[in-house]
């Protein structure tokens, strides 16, 4: 059985991993078995970092053959090694379960001996845990990068998510940083698998359907030079060719010391704002080229929304009684949820200022955008406006960095 | 002003409506300890058959859901539930026509926002609950809503611990709704006395050891952790009770 100081070691190799979300799989529970997929998610706990507890993060080993520089589990760091069986790991997840502690598992680990064998005994362990320990819920598990394809299908038949970490935006950084990995390594495997959910999906497959809540990737921002706008077509390019449900961004910090690494992290921020991009991509039917360009990086002082607004005041103020669904979506401060209650609302009876104040639509950035009734309540001055945004959103932000937890950070819940 | 004070049913506030759909300027309640003023006349309300009934024809005439919604909402933990819902009443028999989505009327907002309450924490619940293991192996979950929700939880903890025999306690209400491993049933708790198993403490104390070590120290952030995980739902879990 598991012991709190295996538990302690394999955990910290874990925590670093972004992903912890639970949504997107429904998968059924069986008579007499343990657990079922929640469709949104299920976030069970907080730590004090804000993030959310849905799924036990750990590694199955955290001692690893490769020497990726960033990596505080590599070969030659000094660091306590410790490897688990899949039945201690079983058993771990079937108690956490049934006290409703977590919602599933996040099994990751290092390259031990090699990635064939690695990889096959994950497989071994959600195996064990689906066809022995009887158990249907949550398991999203990490792809080794050069292991067998014929395993990596089997364990996608029994798993929800898998995820290949990309780990860095641009292949010349991979040869650098982790010089053992190689883009094709982790870019094959993810096709694989895209056309293997592709394929049950086109032949209506219902039993063991390959990964249900898809795949997912990591990437490490601010560690290489890569531009902000680099990265989001990076993103967007995953995003269509390889279905991807989401492309997790991860601030570099300087927790290894390395010549080729830099001496400073990149900031909770820069992270902040790709998460806020990548939203608008895929929830607000922004493209990549109308937020950022290749080789620029998002503005620090306001969000992606807020500078896409600002670069394009022609386009505004839109009448919120006649405005169609797209550009209400474009307003700041407008999000998905008012957005819907506007245009549910506005069917019934014209909506004056006051009306949207009750409904609990922020008007705070959206009056400069907006009229009611054509009326406008915003300023017509272009740098009063601008003000007043970078009050609202920028460094109020930079302030309280995101203690604000109706924007972006659900980014980092297991909720969708 | 006239206060009609019902029982807490749902068929004495249907009641309650019947008489002060006629009023001017009332209150329904169920909050016995409500402020009464000089020209507070109290009526004290039990649930009539009839009544009821004729009440709920009328509203369903306008709108099919709107009986459902309504007793849905009586959930809540407010004492101004009762309030809210005979508002909500009062602009759909006005209307004519489901008003749910009029989402810029003030009284379809409150209630919108008093039903939204109670699937959220509903929600939350799914996640915050939190079981031990008794030494008959049955699992025990106390807990401590702000709304009635024991029975929105049951059906989802039967499907998923659909092998297991467990309880989950209301404490504050004192209801417990019981899973056999074939169906479930609610009914008022009574005095029982909690033996642990054997292995109780042991996954606590893992579970504890987890939850410190997948915190990232470096980046604390406190105010979003109490935003996520309102403070008042630690009492019942392990890693934030200090139990």
């Amino acid at each position: 059985m598991i012991d709190e100081e295996k538990l302690g070691i394999l955990v910290e190799g874990a925590k670093y991993d972004v992903s912890c979300s639970s949504s997107g799989s429904r998968r059924a529970n069986v008579k007499g078995g343990m657990g079922n997929g929640s469709g949104s998610g299920i976030c069970h706990s907080f730590t004090p970092d804000g993030r959310c507890i849905s799924l036990l993060k750990i590694l199955m080993s955290n001692d690893c053959i490769y020497d990726c520089e960033y990596c505080p589990n590599r070969r030659s760091a000094d660091v306590r090694r410790a490897r688990l069986i899949p039945d201690e790991i079983c058993e771990l997840v079937i108690n956490f379960y049934k006290r409703n502690y977590i919602e599933g598992l996040f099994l990751s680990s290092a390259v031990f001996d090699n990635p064939d064998k690695t990889m096959e005994l994950l497989y071994q362990t959600v195996l064990k845990l689906r066809k022995v320990y009887n158990f249907n819920g949550y398991i999203h598990l990490k792809g080794i990068p050069h292991a067998d394809p014929a395993t990596v299908m089997k364990a996608a038949r029994l798993a929800d998510r898998m995820s290949y970490n990309i780990e860095l935006p641009s292949e010349q950084s991979l040869k650098l940083l982790a010089p053992q990995k190689t883009k094709q390594s982790l870019l094959l495997p993810m096709k694989g698998l895209n056309e293997a959910i592709e394929y049950d999906k086109q032949n209506k497959v219902k039993h063991s359907k390959v990964l249900p809540a898809g795949q997912t990737t990591q990437m490490i921002i601010g560690a290489s030079p890569e531009s902000d706008g680099q990265i989001l077509k990076l993103t967007e390019a995953l995003y269509t060719n390889m279905r991807l449900r989401r492309v997790y961004y991860s601030s570099y910090a300087p927790v290894v010391k390395s010549n080729k690494l830099p001496s400073v992290g990149a900031g909770l921020l820069r992270e902040h704002r790709l998460y806020q991009a990548d939203w608008l991509i895929r929830f607000y039917g922004f493209t990549v080229s109308e937020i950022c360009n290749e080789s620029e990086n998002l503005s620090p002082d306001y969000d992606p929304k807020c500078a896409w607004a600002l670069k394009n005041m022609h386009l505004f103020p839109i009448e919120i009684n006649t405005a169609p669904l797209e550009m209400l979506l474009r307003v700041p401060g407008i999000g998905a949820k008012s957005a819907y209650r506007i245009t549910e609302a506005r069917r019934f009876c014209a909506l004056s200022f006051d009306n949207l104040a009750k409904m609990r639509i922020v008007l705070k950035r959206a009056r400069h955008f907006i009229t009611c009734k054509g009326k406008f309540y915003g300023s017509d001055s272009f740098s009063q406006v601008k003000t007043s945004l970078l009050i609202a959103g920028g460094v109020n932000e930079q302030i309280s960095m995101f203690s604000d937890s109706s924007t972006a950070v659900s980014a980092l819940t297991g909720e969708i | 002003m006239k206060i009609f004070i019902t029982d807490g049913t749902a068929t004495a506030f249907f009641t309650a409506v019947f008489y002060a759909y006629k009023e001017n300027n009332c209150i329904i309640t169920s909050d016995n300890s409500i402020q009464l003023t000089f020209d507070s006349e109290v009526i004290r309300i039990t649930g009539d058959k009839d009544k009821n009934e004729r009440v709920q024809n009328a509203i369903l005439k306008y709108d099919e859901y709107a009986v459902d919604d309504v007793i849905f909402a009586l959930r809540s933990g407010s004492t101004k539930k009762e309030q809210i819902a005979f508002g909500y009443l009062k602009v759909l028999l006005e209307k004519k026509s489901p008003i749910s989505k009029m989402l810029s009327i003030p009284q379809v907002i409150d209630f919108n926002e008093a039903m939204r309450k109670i699937t959220g924490e509903s929600h939350m619940c799914k996640g915050f609950l939190r079981f031990t293991e008794t030494h008959e192996g049955v699992l025990y979950a106390p807990y401590s809503p702000d709304n009635d929700i024991t029975d929105l939880l049951m059906p989802h903890f039967a499907k998923r611990f659909n092998g297991e025999k467990f309880v989950i306690h209301d404490v504050k209400r004192n209801i417990a709704g019981i899973y056999n491993r074939e169906e479930w049933i609610t009914c008022y708790a009574g005095e029982a006395e909690i033996r642990l198993s054997e292995s109780e403490n042991f996954f606590k104390n893992l579970w504890k050891k987890y939850y410190n070590c997948v915190n990232i120290a470096e980046r604390p952030h406190i105010k979003q952790m109490k935003d996520y995980m309102p403070v008042r739902y630690w009492k019942f879990m392990p890693e934030k009770n200090g139990n």
